[in-house]
């Protein structure tokens, strides 16, 4: 005959049984209710949204699995409070940081977390073509990614991320250095490379950025106050000094060299090469057949120089470059045709010239490119 | 012994039933514990109800404890097992991905789900805002897959209030296929002094900066509300009066990079009945090239003032009321009011240039701009959506007039009656008199007959004379 449990076991109970449950369950219950990284959701539900269908630039709340979610909000987004000031972190300006990306670089990422701009304040935006090498780089940067916003120190967390994958074929299919900077591969490289730098800025720019830095997947070393170095000049466009670093067999040290040749301010030279060219030729910069005598960027260097000193630019590099959000706004984008001659990078500061926004360039402060 | 007891009084069906193969025996009240037995513990329901105190005890104390370390929500949605639990529980997604091969753009969108991004630049427009919903509610593409996007720039009247009560019914609707998707409404001002009345919209001397904040305006919603989701996007003037339904799918099908359909207006029957309104969409023609050699860098060529004699052939007179609403025409510049793009000519940087782009700008330099990017720009000729007729200061004016001649005429009308009525007072009633000496003549017949009769014709000269004399009279 079964014999009814509960009271015969009461019954045997002893008192200090019945405290030692008590205290385990107590246990379990605070284990079970204590949030396994406190603060993580409060610091950046300020910010994110309630439904998928929102500016990707912040966080949003995935529902319940089978939860029935209903039409997305009406929201309001008032640009007129959106500011651009010399001092981004006291005003929190969102910033957005973009990235067209074919080979990823450990020393990149780690860079990027190295920045002392506040994280929560930092969406990252990626482009990487759909080929063997962009798969790879993805899945990498997808490590990476996973690493930092799910197990990395609070700080370290970035607002927002976005990975696109390109729709468009790549021009050339090696990155490798030689072949890349081909002056025959030049156009059809830098057409691509406009295409996927205007992909990336329209799909993630949204209502709240207020500044849009570019920074190349291949730039390993930057100030860890790059953001607030280049904001606090206050200009619409703004360009670091691009170098690299390399091993001197001569001196038998490391040395630096200029890197990237793309900002300059214009000559009467290249304004006349350009007039007797056809409409859809290009004026490019460091090769020897096309001589244009402009003033580069990379050879304005002086050692010891103000690392702030400010120059004017007609020509700039996409390497690392501060842009206000409004000169996007406005529509200035990297052409991927002949614009005035210029292609991508240097056809936007045209373009944003054409709207009005001056470009500038920082001679003395410069950010380091990955040596292959 | 004392449990076997209090088994029986737990289960006294036990009894009965105890027995294994189930047959009632004849000694069925051979209970082995049939004796009295003294009660040494508490009676069971009382030490349930002890238990029961001393559970509930237990339960708030551990209550007490676990709301003092302070964690008062997440106890709530343990104990309510998390179906109270709210968004706070939620997580939270901090990376997307996309693949923007999937977001091409095809024939049959909406097969596909494509995502259209549907963009609409306001100012002003409070008073359009009741006939654009009702296009609205009206589209036949499913309205999930739409997401609205709204520029209010420098509104003086009350264009956001109206919008966002207009927004938030239609997402509140019961039909589930009302609602659309995700729905932004951009602020922003560009503090501009040009007046959005339509005479000073249309003069030749404001246009070109116009038509460059114009096109600032549409660049800051585009670039605020373009997602990497989006398929298509659709370009829609607040104020289009008629528009089939089924225009989405209608403009998608000839999958083309950017395609326009022909916008007319209705005119009031004095002006012809109707009239091509957008003259924005053109082909590009040799004088328009060359005139455009001869101008300074920021000039921008609009279409449809005398000042600039293009001779493009447009899109609007080449309309046929009954020619095939399918055929397509390959165009350079187009107009603003309906144009739906594929988004992919967006993401390759296709824009409305707030400069002089090739000498145009707004609309008609983004058809140029595509056009130098290799995509396709293609106006329907024949497939018609109807602006709303907004008259002019001179239609105004002209319409004053038409009404007081109307009114002089009514007036006219009315005294001419007046003095006909006065006529026939004066000389009576013609009429009347008619019938009256009709009856005297018939009358004299009658007498005339009977002295006929009488006198047997002998006074027939006389009968003659005298109805002569009548004849006479009434003349």
């Amino acid at each position: 005959m079964a014999r009814p449990m509960g009271s015969v076991r009461l019954k045997k109970a002893n008192p200090s049984t019945l405290i030692l449950g008590a205290v385990l369950c107590i246990f379990i219950i605070i284990f079970l209710v204590s949030p396994s990284s406190p603060a993580s959701a409060s610091r950046l539900s300020i910010v994110s949204a309630q439904h998928h269908l929102s500016p990707p630039t912040s966080p949003y709340q995935s529902p319940r699995s089978g939860a029935v979610q209903g039409p997305p909000p009406v929201t309001r987004y008032n640009l007129n409070k959106v500011t651009v000031t010399s001092d981004p972190v006291r005003n929190q300006e969102h910033i957005l940081i973009l990235t067209p990306m074919a080979r990823f670089y450990q020393e990149y990422w780690d860079n990027l977390l190295r920045l002392n701009y506040p994280h929560e304040l930092i969406t990252l935006g990626f482009i990487l073509p759909k080929t063997k090498e962009g798969n790879q780089a993805t899945s990498m940067l997808q490590k990476q990614i996973q690493k930092t916003q799910n197990h990395g120190p609070e700080k370290d967390r970035f607002k927002s991320i976005i990975i696109l994958r390109q729709d468009f074929d790549p021009a050339v299919v090696s990155q490798d250095e030689s072949e890349r900077h081909k002056l025959a591969n030049q156009k059809a490289r830098r057409e691509v490379m406009a295409k996927a730098r205007n992909s990336l800025l329209f799909t993630t720019l949204g209502p709240s950025t207020s500044w849009v830095l570019w920074l190349d997947a291949d730039i390993v070393e930057t100030a860890p106050t790059l953001i607030q170095d280049l904001a606090s000049h206050d200009k619409p466009i703004i360009v670091a000094n691009c170098f690299q670093k390399y091993y001197d067999p001569e001196s038998k040290k490391m040395a630096e060299r200029p890197y990237d040749f793309n900002s300059w301010q214009d000559s009467e030279t290249a304004l006349k090469m350009a007039e007797q060219m056809g409409p859809d030729d290009i004026l490019l910069e460091g090769y020897a057949e096309l001589a244009t005598y402009r003033t580069l960027l990379a050879y304005m260097s002086t050692p010891g120089g103000s690392k702030d000193l400010v120059v004017p630019l007609d020509g700039v590099g996409g390497t690392a470059l501060l842009v206000k959000a409004d000169v996007h706004r406005d529509g200035a984008m990297f052409p991927p045709f002949a614009f005035y001659h210029l292609i991508e990078s240097e056809g936007f500061a045209k373009m944003a010239k054409r709207l009005g926004w001056q470009p500038y360039g920082l001679p003395n402060y410069k950010v380091y490119h990955y040596n292959e | 012994m004392q449990e076997h007891a209090y088994a029986s009084i737990m289960m006294p069906r036990h009894h009965s039933s105890g027995f294994s193969n189930g047959y009632p025996r004849a000694d069925t009240f051979e209970i082995s514990p049939h004796r009295f037995q003294p009660r040494a513990t508490l009676p069971p329901h009382r030490k349930r109800k002890r238990t029961a105190i001393r559970v509930g005890i237990a339960v708030v104390v551990i209550l007490v404890l676990v709301l003092w370390c302070g964690q008062p929500k997440s106890v709530a949605s343990l104990i309510s097992l998390g179906i109270l639990s709210g968004y706070d529980d939620l997580k939270l997604e901090t990376v997307r991905y996309y693949d923007l091969s999937n977001v091409q753009g095809t024939a049959r969108g909406w097969e596909r789900e494509e995502r259209i991004l549907l963009c609409v630049p306001l100012r002003d427009a409070e008073q359009h805002l009741p006939m654009f919903f009702s296009h609205l509610k009206n589209f036949t593409y499913p309205h999930n897959l739409i997401d609205l996007a709204f520029l209010v720039s420098d509104s003086k009247d009350h264009t956001l209030e109206s919008l966002t009560e207009h927004l938030e019914a239609i997402q509140a609707d019961p039909d589930p296929k009302q609602p659309y998707g995700e729905i932004s409404i951009i602020e922003k001002d560009f503090g501009q002094k040009v007046n959005q009345d339509v005479e000073s919209r249309h003069g030749f001397a404001a246009q070109a900066s116009r038509r460059k904040l114009m096109a600032q305006a549409r660049n800051w919603l585009l670039s605020a509300a373009l997602r990497p989701y989006h398929s298509w996007v659709y370009w829609r003037d607040v104020d289009v009066e008629t528009a089939p339904f089924t225009i989405l799918e209608d403009l998608m099908r000839h999958n083309k990079d950017v395609i326009v359909p022909n916008v007319w207006r209705p005119l009031p029957d004095w002006l012809g009945g109707e009239q091509p309104y957008d003259l924005n969409s053109w082909q590009e023609s040799e004088t328009a090239l060359a005139l455009a050699d001869t101008l300074d860098e920021d000039a921008v060529i609009v279409e449809g003032y005398a000042e600039y004699a293009t001779w493009r052939p447009h899109l609007a007179y080449l309309r046929d009321p009954y020619g095939d609403p399918d055929m397509e025409m390959e165009i350079d510049g187009v107009g603003g009011v309906s144009i739906l793009a594929k988004a992919k000519v967006f993401r390759a940087g296709v824009h409305f240039p707030a400069f002089s782009f090739e000498k145009h700008a707004e609309t008609e330099g983004f058809g140029k701009m595509a056009k130098r990017m290799r995509f396709s720009v293609v106006g329907l000729p024949h497939y018609t959506i109807w602006h709303l007729y907004e008259p002019s200061v001179d239609d105004i004016k002209h319409m004053e007039e038409m009404e007081r001649e109307r009114i002089a005429r009514e007036k006219e009308e009315e005294e001419r009656k007046k003095k006909e009525a006065q006529i026939k007072e004066e000389f009576g009633d013609a009429n009347s008199q008619w019938e009256q000496d009709k009856q005297q003549m018939q009358d004299l017949k009658l007498q005339d007959r009977g002295s006929d009769k009488e006198a047997a014709g002998l006074n027939q000269g006389a009968a003659a004379k005298a109805a002569g004399a009548i004849e006479g009279q009434k003349n």
